[in-house]
């Protein structure tokens, strides 16, 4: 897979973000919501609307009861009459494509923006709608099932009932080909979907982590992943996760994780992983040299990874 | 953009339903027709994009069960879900990713098993506030603008109706196409049954069963295994605003379609689309629309499209052949049709076509369209850019 002679990725700069407040009901529109996470951005990044050349979004039409439910977002995200790319998983997803959009040389600066409303339907009932519906979906089996399946392979299971609290909540952030001095850059980035039913992979490990991680690490140079990262920003939503988080990324037992408080105490779905890069953002930012790992997660049990390496300039 | 090329195409056989097969079986038929074709194997693929429209089947986040259709277990995937352009943004997304230097070749597989849902409640799901009510589905749309649309272009009912004809009579030559109908008359078209004023049966696209592959190289990868390949010179993507009253005349001023083809044709250098362009591939959901693609793609001046319909500028052995496949109107795996579009552009550029191939077809048009709301347009040609 890996060709010598492929060329390395040109660093792609996080200029700014913002995220609403994650409450257990947002009572404004979709539209709304994602407005204000993208206004902060934009300011955040210093950016006017007419300087974004390309946006991607990320949603899930059954999650907001809507047909190609980025329709709703098209005015509050800039997209009339520009580029719009919609990815159907986690935002960390869709940031990784914005940087393969930069890399490519198609766009100059893109915003991603994630938004999820948990409040709108009961949402572990809802991703009973994504399991295989031969096999899995006429069990009952859901996102949480499979999730407790995990945990009760490798930790106490008692410790199921702490889920993260799921609520409203919107992101955005900006990508860029130009960096500023003392921001932020990507240097390597990585997905994985692992097998879809439980019965065909090891649920005692993240294998897919590993994969993802693996790519970006190598995209990055990092040969040392124990000692590379100043800080780790993973999408936990369990606590037997953050187990498996660290023996996957092999970032060993000192590299600190979620310094800004993490996902338990409330996330919104689809938003969590571009939450998690802004957070490895504004944590190494005005220290040159400092990395940090960024994570986003999907579907049962970790089925889908994505992973941002995040270097100080 | 970095270079980037086509380099093998893949489809089922597009049906009314393939209850021979479940969702990741029929993904799995593409996939290995589109890697025989490419002469590469599973392993050859370091990254994966898929395309569906998830609620026309009821589910959420399809891709996590079918993507191992598609050899995806253990590889970077993830899904393009933007309503008809869904197939084309997939295919754009690929040529993305492929001159991003991450990967050196990337899949593209699109899929709709339309039988397995119900498409019209798909459709209806829009803006719960306003446009839901007045606005939902297909149908409805076409036909408030098609109205405006023949008042003002001078169309009528025998133009689109040869539309209908041309695009089932160019299917009979591919063996993939869900309605093949080489003996369609006007008069049958203009018989059938009417759904919308005046939208009759015949003017509309299917609801098919189908999915549609294509392999997607860096331009160093592409250009060591060969001369062969389709490159891609030009993609562009459009967005609109989504609300009805915003929308100004849509099918008359189609303002995204008409910027994404200013963008890709500065991108490729097309002056003159009905000269530059020896074939194209466009994403027409009824036989209106296309008479209304020729005016924003510049094939013509506006209110001209009648004339060249009625001329057979268009047809099979006219100036520009459009939809020698048979087009949307003949197939629609919602989630396919764009990436069918972008593979049956490359079939005519690499001269595997078959009974549909445009002699020596040089510089390929593709275009994806989600009703109103996107605009895709991409130019191959078989010179590397």
């Amino acid at each position: 897979m890996a060709d010598a002679s492929r060329q390395r990725q040109r660093d792609v700069a996080v200029l700014g973000g913002a995220e609403t407040e994650i409450v257990p009901e947002d009572l404004r529109s979709i539209p709304e919501m994602v407005l204000e996470a993208v206004a902060g951005a934009l300011d955040d990044a210093a950016v006017q609307w007419e300087d974004v050349d390309a946006i991607v979004t990320a949603s899930v039409d059954l999650f907001d009861g809507l047909t190609a439910s980025s329709i709703a977002v098209t005015e509050v995200v800039g997209a009339v009459l520009k580029p719009e790319t919609r990815i159907a998983a986690d935002g960390m997803a869709a940031a990784i494509h914005a940087v393969h959009q930069i890399a490519a040389g198609a766009y100059g600066t893109v915003l991603v923006v994630a938004h999820g409303k948990a409040s709108m339907a009961p949402h572990w009932d809802l991703t009973e709608w994504a399991m295989d519906p031969v096999y899995l979906q006429p069990l009952g089996v859901d996102f949480l099932t499979v999730a407790g399946l995990q945990a009760n392979l490798i930790a106490d299971s008692n410790r199921v009932g702490r889920c993260a609290s799921l609520g409203d909540g919107a992101c955005a952030v900006v990508l860029s080909s130009s960096v500023p001095s003392g921001a932020a850059v990507i240097t390597g980035t990585g997905h994985d979907l692992d097998a879809h039913y439980p019965g065909d992979r090891d649920l005692s490990t993240w294998s897919g982590l590993q994969r993802a991680a693996g790519r970006a690490y190598e995209q990055a140079g990092v040969r040392d992943p124990a000692t590379a990262f100043a800080v780790a920003e993973p999408s936990c939503m369990f606590p037997h996760e953050e187990g498996l988080f660290v023996e996957a990324t092999a970032i060993g037992k000192n590299t600190p994780l979620s310094p800004s408080g993490g996902l338990m105490e409330g996330t919104a779905p689809i938003v969590s992983g571009l939450t998690r890069l802004l957070a490895a953002a504004r944590a190494i930012e005005g220290n040159p040299g400092r990395r940090a790992l960024a994570h986003g997660a999907w579907g049962p049990a970790g089925q889908g990874h994505a992973v941002a390496i995040v270097e100080a300039t | 953009m970095n270079a980037v090329a086509v380099i093998g195409t893949g489809q089922t056989n597009h049906a009314k339903a393939r209850p021979d097969v479940t969702q990741p079986e029929l993904i799995r038929e593409a996939v290995d027709a589109a890697l025989v074709d490419a002469g590469l194997t599973a392993d050859d693929i370091d990254a994966v994009v898929m395309s569906n429209m998830e609620m026309f089947e009821g589910r959420a986040l399809p891709e996590l069960w079918v993507a191992e259709g598609a050899y995806g277990t253990g590889k970077p995937v993830f899904k393009i879900a933007t309503g008809g352009t869904s197939g084309t943004s997939a295919c754009i997304a690929g040529f993305h990713q492929a001159g991003s230097g991450a990967f050196d070749t990337v899949l593209v597989v699109g899929f709709e098993k339309h039988s397995e849902g119900h498409t019209q409640t798909g459709m209806a799901l829009v803006d719960p506030f306003w446009d839901r009510a007045v606005a939902s589905g297909a149908l409805g749309n076409f036909a408030l603008s098609i109205s405006q649309y023949m008042a003002e272009r001078g169309v009528t009912e025998e133009h689109a109706a040869q539309v209908a004809v041309k695009a089932r009579r160019n299917a009979a030559n591919n063996p993939h196409a869900h309605l093949q109908m080489p003996d369609l008359t006007i008069d049958d078209v203009l018989k059938s049954r009417m759904l919308a004023e005046p939208l009759h049966l015949l003017d509309m696209c299917p609801q098919s069963d189908g999915a549609a592959a294509i392999v997607v190289a860096s331009g160093d990868t592409a250009r060591k295994r060969g001369p062969k390949a389709a490159w891609v010179h030009a993609a562009a993507t459009r967005h609109d605003q989504p609300y009805l009253g915003d929308l100004d005349r849509r099918l008359i001023t189609t303002r995204a379609l008409r910027s994404a083809a200013a963008s890709a044709y500065a991108q490729a250098g097309i002056t003159d689309p009905l000269r530059d362009f020896d074939i194209a591939e466009i994403y027409e959901p009824a036989s209106y629309a296309e008479l209304a693609w020729y005016e924003a793609l510049e094939f013509c001046d506006d209110g001209e499209a009648r004339r060249l319909i009625d001329d057979g500028v268009t047809s099979m052995d006219g100036e520009l052949p459009v939809n020698p496949s048979g087009g949307v109107l003949s197939t629609n795996p919602v989630g396919a049709s764009g990436v069918i579009r972008v593979a049956e552009a490359s079939l005519q550029l690499l001269g595997r076509a078959g009974d549909r191939q445009v002699a020596g077809a040089k510089t390929a048009l593709a275009t994806g369209y989600g009703v109103y709301a996107w605009s895709d347009v991409i130019v191959l040609r078989s010179e590397m850019p």
